[in-house]
């Protein structure tokens, strides 16, 4: 790859429109996909509840991002420090847990009972992750069926953390598509000096512009809603546009 | 002419090696009478509580921080700290309990920005390294591709200078560092429960398995859990580690592969192989 300005120049273009076009490719309901997949574990488990949670951008904190079962509607949206607790632990050693009564750690049976009114005796927490990031954890609450062992029952576990990944990484690579694009392409690169290059370009491009990105996803919609519909907006936007450039002259 | 460094095995320069190994490795031979007594053993975790009574004491350590401006971006606060989790606690209690006498060292890499985790961990590896630490008990790893250069060369740098790496395989499928490299002791639970007794795995990455699962561990607040992990087998196999150390002190990490594997329950000196 050549530093010439004007290669740099088109590849940053390629980064912004990348960011643009991303979350309008996005699957929709993607949040909903995560409750499906909360909802599928603790059936699976026979559990009280299933939840996952996933890293704030500053690493700090876990954001409740799913939850089924028990307490799960006081569990969405809740937010607890990444440092402490066994969902904490799981998420910063890469490694699953499970505990059979929680609640002899009095700090995490304080902390729960505080925020979800849902005490459990047993948990298994799981790390979601792959080679290039960490998103969170998977958590199944008071399971009662199971491989039997625990061991069983982590494997088990592991088949929804792969999956819920996928769909994390998924959802951020249409979320912020410039910089996924020059990652990828870092990944595979040979040379170092390629690498590198390619690494500035991801962590330099822009993110996707807020505005752009609701009037997209209105577009879309409407686009879905039906061919009159489609027309009608297609109209409307026409007029729109001869009207911008009529103030433009 | 010679090649590069067969000058060292001239035999003016060519040490002699104590090979210090039975025809048969025995359990009596191994660790009979030793408490693991004066062997350095740095649990890389949560941190540990000195005050836990399965613990004992703690022999010194450090918490490695993340610092932008220090080189390498992270530095060591040497000094006492807690165990932020618990679960560096339950490491040390199932090591005191196989190697009583050994000396603990606490090296606290979790609790920081996950984002400088790979480089905290990095440097307490380094750290046990470089202050002569035997045995290092590592229940945590990284997937992070990016990583596999620098905890390839750690676990060089550790196989060279006689420390053992132990380290505890994770649940989900795929390449995890240091876990996966062959001079490194990985371990993952079997469904055992005596301490003393483990099993070789011939098709590693999984080379050993000890107990680790539905154990009672110490935690916070000087009680214990019932847990399950691969976290909690390494320990086990750290603990025979020290306790053999004590005793061999001059043996290297493939001879103390050698030995474990020997001690193994599933080995066997007739018969066919599985």
């Amino acid at each position: 790859m050549s530093d010439a300005p004007g290669d740099r120049d088109v590849l940053r273009a390629l980064a912004g429109l990348a960011s643009d076009a991303g979350p309008v490719l996005r699957l929709r309901g993607d949040r909903e996909f995560l409750t499906a997949i909360a909802e599928t574990a603790r059936l699976a488990f026979d559990a009280a509840a299933c939840s996952i949670a996933v890293l704030s951008e500053n690493e700090r904190e876990l954001e409740f991002r799913a939850a089924a079962g028990a307490g799960a509607d006081a569990t969405v949206g809740l937010r607890i420090p990444s440092d402490r607790g066994i969902a904490g632990w799981a998420v910063m050693s890469g490694q699953a847990i499970a505990i059979a009564d929680v609640s002899r750690d009095p700090r995490f049976a304080a902390e729960v009972a505080a925020t979800t009114g849902y005490v459990p005796t047993a948990i298994m927490a799981m790390p979601l992750e792959n080679e290039r990031r960490t998103f969170g954890v998977i958590e199944v609450l008071d399971r009662r069926r199971g491989g039997g062992e625990g061991m069983d029952d982590l494997e088990l576990l592991a088949c929804f953390a792969r999956l819920t990944t996928l769909a994390l990484e998924t959802a951020r690579v249409f979320s912020n598509l410039g910089r996924v694009l020059f990652e990828s392409a870092a990944l595979a690169a040979d040379g170092d000096d390629l690498r590198h290059a390619l690494e500035r370009l991801a962590a330099d491009a822009p993110k996707p512009r807020a505005e752009l990105t609701q009037l997209t996803l209105l577009l879309h919609e409407l686009a879905e809603a039906g061919p009159d519909e489609l027309l009608a907006a297609t109209r409307v936007a026409n007029a729109v546009l001869i009207y911008a450039r009529t103030r433009r002259r | 002419m010679r090649p590069a460094w067969s000058w060292q095995f001239e035999a003016t320069t060519l040490p002699p090696v104590l090979v210090g190994m039975p025809a048969e490795i025995t359990r009596e031979w191994a660790w009979e009478g030793s408490s693991g007594a004066g062997v350095s053993v740095a649990v890389i975790d949560s941190g540990i509580d000195a005050s836990h009574p399965a613990v004992g004491s703690v022999d010194g350590g450090a918490v490695i921080v993340v610092d932008p401006d220090a080189p390498g971006g992270t530095r060591a606060v040497e000094g006492p700290h807690e165990d932020l989790f618990g679960h560096g606690t339950a490491c040390a209690a199932i090591i005191r309990h196989a190697a009583p006498d050994a000396r603990l060292f606490s090296l606290r890499v979790l609790g920081e920005r996950l984002t400088g985790k790979g480089a905290a961990f990095a440097h307490a590896i380094r750290w046990a390294i470089e202050h002569g630490v035997r045995v290092v008990n590592m229940s945590l790893s990284t997937s992070r591709a990016d990583y596999f250069g620098v905890f390839h060369e750690l676990a060089d740098a550790a196989y060279f200078s006689g420390t053992m790496l132990v380290c505890a395989l994770n649940n989900v499928r795929g390449p995890t560092y240091p876990s996966q490299f062959a001079s490194v002791f990985s371990v993952a639970a079997h469904s055992g429960a005596d301490p003393f007794r483990f099993d070789y795995n011939p098709k590693p990455p999984a080379e050993f398995g000890a107990p680790g699962i539905d154990l009672e561990v110490a935690w916070l607040g000087s009680k214990t859990i019932r847990a399950t992990g691969n976290s909690f087998a390494a320990p086990h196999i750290t603990g025979v580690i020290a306790r053999i150390l004590a005793k061999h002190p001059r043996l290297t990490p493939f001879q103390m592969k050698t030995v474990l594997m020997a001690l193994a329950d599933n080995a066997t000196r007739s018969g066919a192989e599985g």
